[in-house]
């Protein structure tokens, strides 16, 4: 449905997407994780036709970016922040972006009634959009990516800004439109991408690092064997013993506690660390092998990156 | 062109929604008014040559006012992003918003033919030579529009696009102003290129073919300077 081949970007001398391939099937929730300025925000520029490519071309449903109107007419597009009309009413902006979607009257007016009731827009219809609340202006603006009921919905960060009630609400929305439509949508926040979307890719510095289900880039980056630690005291002089041993290690989220990775899988990491917190007199309170998170994975590869550069 | 009709009819109701649009409708009849009745009253000359003079520095005030959000709001809000990814091409856009502002000073434009239809009331009119100044002041409209446009779609600032709108503005106003004082080579081609030039000439109730011409190509060229700005921002 969306097929990305050697997609590049650059802006002045500076590369924002460098030879991204990427294809995402019918009917597919595909997240798009990476970190501030990776370049998900100017890929999807590039899938929706604003940007066009330095480099390398994209296919929306066979049709391929050069066609922008033919594109535009497949996708809907939630921009980040969900740029609307403010000045007007909910109700006659969706009328404007289905007009210039050329929707005859009578399918708008039915289509502004679906979309109302999906995305929660029944009570405030007649309101001003610049009295709405962020989380209303992120409905709108889905509301308007979904009008003239595209095949392909494209979402740039849906869920920034918006408080926890509402995360959840969006997310189920995105999940049922993920039931008959192909969604592409970009994220920072890992746990979102994780409960939403099918299947994810990971971008930094505008490169494709990783593709595949939430289990699969587990598996990639699983690649030796990890142990959570946690010490009564900070345990610094353990980990400085263990350091010495050339193990990857990092603080865990609670206090005094540690995430010790070793490359080699055959490793008897629990022991190592045992005996290391022994050898310091160091208590431990609680510690077991870590089941790699997205977060790990996401940490990894973007890391790995950062010490390429 | 049904796009570049929607977005007309978009602004439009913007306009109508908020109150800069009546603020800069109330100071341009107030400010035709004025120097319509001015003549009138004070002069006591039963014709309308006095406020068609004035009316290209009137407007130099007016039409950048009416434009400047046009495009540089656009951008600045984020919302020329949904506008440039629905089926619509730049020109479109570039259209519809030119019909947008060129439509509401048309509005303004109707309702000062409360003075022409009060002269008919005092006296003989020459009504040809009317006629004539309002198609003569239309096409100067579309030109500042066009001019106007091109000032909001070089920034993201509306406050900006008035200043720049303004600015270049007042050297086409100049453009026509300066031209006794030049050597007689550059008066002639100052003459053929001033939109005022031909402004004034048609104001005699003399339409010339070269006078439409030169008022239309002004606006195509920065309609095209527009189109091509808002191409440039995709490519940079």
């Amino acid at each position: 449905m969306i097929r990305a081949e050697q997609l590049t970007r650059h802006f002045g001398q500076v590369p924002a997407v460098q030879q991204l391939d990427f294809h995402v099937r019918k009917g597919e929730v595909m997240g798009l994780l990476g970190p501030n300025g990776a370049g998900k925000s100017t890929t999807m520029k590039m899938l929706t036709c604003f940007l066009p490519p330095s480099e390398g071309t994209a296919s929306i449903d066979g049709i391929t970016i050069d066609e922008a109107m033919a594109v535009r007419r497949r996708i809907g597009y939630l921009p980040e922040n969900a740029p609307s009309y403010v000045d007007l009413d909910v109700s006659t902006h969706l009328q404007f972006v289905g007009r210039m979607h050329a929707l005859p009257s009578a399918t708008l007016q039915d289509r502004m009634r679906e979309m109302a009731a999906l995305c929660g827009l029944e009570g405030v219809m007649g309101r001003r959009i610049d009295e709405l609340s962020k989380g209303y202006r992120q409905r709108v603006g889905l509301a308007a990516s979904m009008l003239h009921d595209p095949v392909c919905l494209i979402l740039d960060e849906p869920t920034t800004g918006l408080d926890p009630n509402q995360i959840v609400e969006i997310r189920h929305l995105i999940r049922r439109l993920g039931e008959s439509k192909t969604v592409l949508l970009s994220s920072h926040v890992l746990s979102e991408v994780e409960a939403v979307c099918d299947r994810m890719m990971i971008i930094d510095q505008g490169r494709l690092r990783a593709i595949g289900t939430a289990a699969e880039l587990a598996q990639l980056a699983q690649n030796g064997v990890e142990v959570y630690v946690r010490f009564k005291q900070d345990g610094e002089r353990v980990i400085e013993r263990l350091q010495r041993d050339e193990l990857d290690i990092r603080p865990a989220q609670e206090p005094h506690a540690w995430l010790i990775h070793c490359a080699d899988a055959d490793t008897a990491l629990a022991e190592q660390v045992f005996y290391a917190a022994v050898a310091c007199d160091a208590v431990i309170v609680e510690m077991r092998t870590a089941r790699t998170s997205l977060e790990d994975v996401f940490h990894r590869i973007t890391g790995s990156a950062e010490k390429e550069t | 062109m049904s796009a570049a009709w929607t977005i007309c009819r978009k602004e439009w109701r913007v306009m109508l929604d908020t109150p800069l649009g009546y603020v800069v409708a109330t100071a341009f009849l107030l400010a035709s008014g004025f120097f319509f009745g001015k003549n009138l009253f004070l002069f006591g000359e039963a014709e309308m040559r006095g406020y068609f003079e004035v009316l290209p520095m009137l407007l130099l005030f007016f039409v950048p006012a009416m434009s400047m959000r046009m495009l540089a709001d656009e951008v600045h809000d984020g919302s020329y992003e949904l506008l440039a990814t629905l089926p619509v091409s730049t020109w479109s856009i570039v259209l519809g918003k030119y019909l947008a502002v060129g439509g509401q000073v048309l509005m303004l434009f109707l309702a000062t033919l409360v003075y022409p239809f009060s002269l008919v009331m005092l006296g003989d009119i020459d009504a040809g030579q009317i006629a004539a100044s309002y198609l003569a002041a239309l096409l100067l409209v579309s030109c500042y529009v066009s001019v106007s446009l091109y000032a909001s779609s070089l920034t993201r600032r509306a406050v900006i696009a008035y200043v720049l709108g303004f600015g270049l503005l007042l050297g086409v106003f100049l453009l026509g102003e300066t031209i006794a004082t030049l050597p007689p080579l550059w008066q002639d081609w100052l003459v053929l290129l001033s939109p005022l030039s031909h402004y004034e000439r048609m104001l005699r109730g003399v339409i010339g073919l070269e006078d439409l011409m030169l008022l239309l190509a002004w606006t195509a060229v920065f309609l095209t300077l527009c189109w091509f700005q808002l191409e440039r921002r995709r490519w940079q």
